[in-house]
Formats: C-alpha cells, structure tokens, sequence
C-alpha cells in the first residue's frame, strides 16, 4: 500500500515521515466525482489521515456536492461492501488511490 | 401534455452520460443499447447482497415533464412487475414506490393519489429530491444492495 504522510510544523514538506500517514481517494457520487482535482471549485479534496472515520468521508463527499438533506440515507462502498462510518478507513485497508461510492437513498413513501 | 421524442431522447442522453460514470464505479452494468426515439428505454442490472442480479427498465417517455417508469423485468425482458422479479424490501404491491416512478402513481394504477406527476422531483418525505437518472440509479442501487433475497 502506499503511503503519503501529512506535513506538520516541523516537516512541512511531509519528508521525515513525522506526521500521520494519509491517502488520496476517489469518490463517485451521483453528482458527479470527487477527487484531488475533481470538481474543479470543491474547497475540499479527499486527502485522508488513514485513522480517518468513514462518516467524515461521507460528510466531506456530502459538502462538496451538496447533498445537505439529512433525512437521506448516505453509504458508502468499496466494491460492494457496505463501509460502516464509525470505523476508519485504515480498518477496511482501504488504499491510496480507491475508487470509493456514496449512494444517496431517498426517503420510503 | 407531452414532450416531442426527439426532446426526450436528448434529455435522458445527456443525463446518461453522469449515470454511466456511476454505474462503472458502483459495478451496476448500464445498457443503453435500445435506447432510440423509437423506444425510449434503458436498463440497469443491479445486484443485492448475495450477489443476485436483478434488471430494471427506465421507460422514459416525456422525460423529463415527467417521471420514468421505472420497473423490474426479467433478464430477458419478456417479463416484467412481478414478485419474484422484486427484491424484498420494496412495496407490496410489487412497485418502486417513489415520486421517480410513473408506476407509483395512482393515474397510472400505483397507490399515490395524493402525488402529481408533474412534482415527481419533490422529496419523498424530508429526504432528497431523487431529481435526476443518477439519483434514481443510486437510489435502487443501495436499496437493492442492502436487501437479500426476493420478494416471492
């Protein structure tokens, strides 16, 4: 798996290894992709600490495309496995570069 | 009230090439391979948690004045709206009770009297306004994927 870290105060450039390690995702929503350079005006990109929670993914994914109901039922995948968002992306080795999903469910009528 | 097919098809065209994108990353397999002024129809093969295929129409006809008829059918397309086509999780009747479904509508023999069909992008209840094909697509996407087995 490959492995970027976080830059901190002391080693900006991320050289020395001294932050967290993190990864870039792709995530496919039904408004489109997120990814480092996708959509262009997005004021957030999906670069991740590994100890990252999957609901922050999805509230990150959420923001950038505006999904702002919150009677909706939002999940995320890899592949067909449902993430579970209290758990972190580091437990599904999740790795850099995933093509991650975020369906967005409706309400029952 | 209804919209010229030519209009239709560029709509639903246009919209399609979102959806296909999200289909490729969520592994649901789009066939647009019908799809003409002549018979505005697409299909998407879905999958559920044990890995059952189900099928499902877009029959999409004014789109986007109204809402497709959205249906599951065989893999063969011979047969369509029955129970065992349905997975378990969706309305009774069997129909994919949503303002996105023609079907749902009782005009058109579903249960709702109380939807207009020209509102059919209004949440169902407060949740998000399922507005768009991708919407719809993700929408049966993770119904269908959290569901197991069939209807009957």
């Amino acid at each position: 798996m490959k492995i970027d870290r976080l830059p901190d105060a002391s080693d900006p450039a991320g050289q020395h290894g001294q932050g967290p390690p993190t990864i870039r995702l792709r995530v496919q929503t039904p408004r489109g992709l997120w990814s480092m350079d996708e959509p262009k005006e997005a004021t957030k990109r999906p670069e991740y600490p590994i100890s990252t929670k999957i609901g922050q993914v999805i509230q990150d994914a959420r923001d950038v495309f505006k999904f702002i109901e919150t009677d909706s039922k939002y999940t995320l995948l890899q592949g067909k496995e449902i993430l579970d968002p209290q758990r972190t992306l580091v437990s599904f080795k999740i790795e850099d570069g995933a093509l991650l999903v975020l369906t967005v469910q409706g309400g029952n009528a | 009230m209804s919209i010229p097919v030519e209009v239709s098809l560029q709509a639903i065209q246009s919209e399609l090439a979102a959806t296909d994108q999200y289909a490729a990353a969520a592994g649901l397999l789009l066939d647009t391979s019908t799809l003409a002024q002549s018979n505005l129809r697409f299909h998407v093969r879905f999958e559920n948690r044990d890995s059952e295929k189900f099928y499902v129409e877009f029959e999409c006809a004014d789109y986007p004045l109204y809402p497709p008829t959205v249906e599951f059918v065989s893999q063969d397309r011979s047969q369509r709206g029955t129970a065992y086509l349905y997975p378990k999780g969706f309305h009774p009747m069997p129909c994919i009770c949503m303002r996105y479904n023609r079907k749902a509508y009782q005009e058109r023999g579903g249960p709702h009297s109380d939807w207009r069909l020209l509102d059919w992008r209004l949440p169902t209840g407060n949740g998000i306004g399922i507005d768009t094909l991708t919407l719809i697509v993700s929408d049966l996407h993770s119904k269908i994927l959290q569901s197991s087995g069939r209807m009957a």
